[in-house]
């Protein structure tokens, strides 16, 4: 696991992750371009397609958040398409999840992290959006803080753990026991690969939700 | 397991940079073509329901007007079963004038037809009457019959009324006054000579007494004094007895 290459850019070093991630949103820009270049009122089947993709992830979010559903649907149903590319990009032989990388889940739970500040504040302003930190009494302020860090780091060693420990199963089992082995372990990892990322887009859309509405009554 | 801060830092601008393409090419259209379906849907449906309510407010006025040309149609119907009546109440009531018209038309008629059926039964009954009395009085006429009649227009001539006594002395003139005096029967002279001293008495002046036999006088006398004419004979009654007859009628 430890075979990454990095490509030096200057100063920045340009891992495997990150090629991957270019292509993943490549192909996810593509298919967007491709499913949304004939958009017409009477649909056709790539059109049904996509606007149920859409839908069903717009009233998931409208579930959770009624009020601010078409708020914040661009950020978390990108989330979750890219997410759940990345996850299964890993069962492409020769090919790696990027989000068997801590540094990807990192920078995915930090977006996570500064876009509920980022959308709370914006919804609530600085002093309101503030305030609920020191909610119900301003004793509990560490343990918001302690709970804003944890819950970023969980999310982010979530996915890393998940996604990293199903590769490493995969090619020990096929280092072990040969070719047709690791089979039931990849179908695994397409359902773990759904799950994951529906949990931290929904993780995500949780803790959007709650600096939103954090304030608001019967929140 | 190690982090590497340019993966890191990329991987952020890649999600920014991805968010913002799918935000321009797939979310935005995608909701847009959705909401503008959803309008229209919407549209649809509000037409649909204007359309709806407008043809339940069509069909609610079809039906008050349906219920009031019924209610129309009763009340001219009964209006023209009432003229109807009326008519046929005004028919009836001229029916039965007209009938009771004809019906005194006929009465009167009736009546006037046994009137003059009755008149002209007296008629004939009066003409029978007087043929029957003349044939009768032919048989039994005499002189002697003859001799009352002349004594009683003597009498008669000696009570005249006032109007007539006048009368005969206008007839006064230098010239001798023919007198005509017809009978059925030769007079006898002393029925004569009372006659013509009655007549004397009544009439100042010459008078020339001429005598004649008359026998359609069938018993009497007839005195013809210019336009006067005195009668006392039973012919002249008998045609009385005619003339009323014909006066009936």
């Amino acid at each position: 696991m430890e075979n990454e290459f990095y490509v030096a850019l200057g100063p920045l070093m340009i891992s495997g992750s990150v090629i991957t991630t270019w292509g993943i949103m490549l192909v996810i820009a593509c298919l967007a371009w491709i499913s949304t270049r004939h958009l017409e009122r009477l649909p056709d089947s790539v059109q049904t397609t996509v606007e149920t993709i859409v839908s069903a992830i717009d009233e998931a979010i409208l579930a959770v958040a009624p009020q601010h559903g078409r708020q914040i649907l661009p950020f978390i149903a990108t989330l979750w398409l890219f997410l759940l590319i990345a996850n299964l990009v890993g069962l492409i032989p020769g090919l790696h999840s990027p989000t068997r990388d801590l540094s990807v889940t990192c920078a995915l739970a930090v977006l996570v992290f500064f876009s509920a500040h980022w959308f709370g504040i914006k919804n609530l302003g600085l002093k309101k959006y503030l305030r609920h930190y020191l909610s119900p009494s301003p004793i509990l302020l560490p343990f918001h803080l302690i709970s804003e860090l944890s819950r970023t780091l969980a999310l982010a060693i979530r996915l890393f753990g998940n996604i990293m420990s199903l590769e490493m199963a995969a090619m020990l089992i096929l280092l072990v026991a040969g070719f047709l082995a690791p089979i039931p372990i990849l179908m695994l990892h397409i359902i773990e690969a759904l799950v994951q990322a529906y949990i931290f887009g929904m993780l995500a859309l949780i803790y959007l939700a709650g600096a939103m509405q954090s304030q608001q009554p019967n929140s | 397991m190690d982090f590497n801060v340019s993966t890191f830092f990329l991987e952020i601008i890649n999600f920014l940079i991805l968010l913002w393409v799918l935000q321009r090419l797939f979310y935005k259209p995608l909701l847009e073509v959705i909401a503008k379906r959803k309008r229209f849907i919407d549209q649809t449906v509000t037409e649909a329901d204007t359309t709806r309510q407008q043809a339940e407010a069509l069909r609610d006025q079809y039906q008050n007007r349906q219920q009031q040309w019924e209610q129309e149609k009763q009340v001219a119907l009964v209006s023209f079963n009432q003229q109807i009546e009326a008519e046929r109440t005004l028919q009836l009531n001229k029916l039965v004038a007209d009938l009771e018209d004809e019906k005194q038309k006929l009465q009167v008629s009736v009546s006037r037809q046994q009137e003059e059926f009755k008149m002209l039964a007296e008629k004939q009954a009066l003409k029978n009457g007087a043929r029957f009395a003349a044939l009768l009085l032919q048989q039994t006429a005499s002189d002697e019959l003859e001799a009352k009649l002349t004594s009683l227009l003597i009498d008669k001539l000696s009570s005249l009324p006032d109007e007539c006594s006048s009368s005969l002395n206008l007839l006064k003139t230098k010239k001798s006054i023919p007198i005509k005096i017809s009978s059925a029967y030769p007079l006898p002279n002393e029925l004569r000579e009372q006659l013509e001293l009655k007549l004397n008495a009544l009439i100042d002046g010459s008078i020339n007494f001429q005598y004649f036999q008359a026998e359609e006088l069938i018993a009497g006398v007839r005195i013809d004094i210019g336009s006067w004419e005195l009668n006392a004979n039973l012919q002249h009654e008998l045609s009385a007895f005619a003339e009323l007859a014909d006066e009936i009628v």
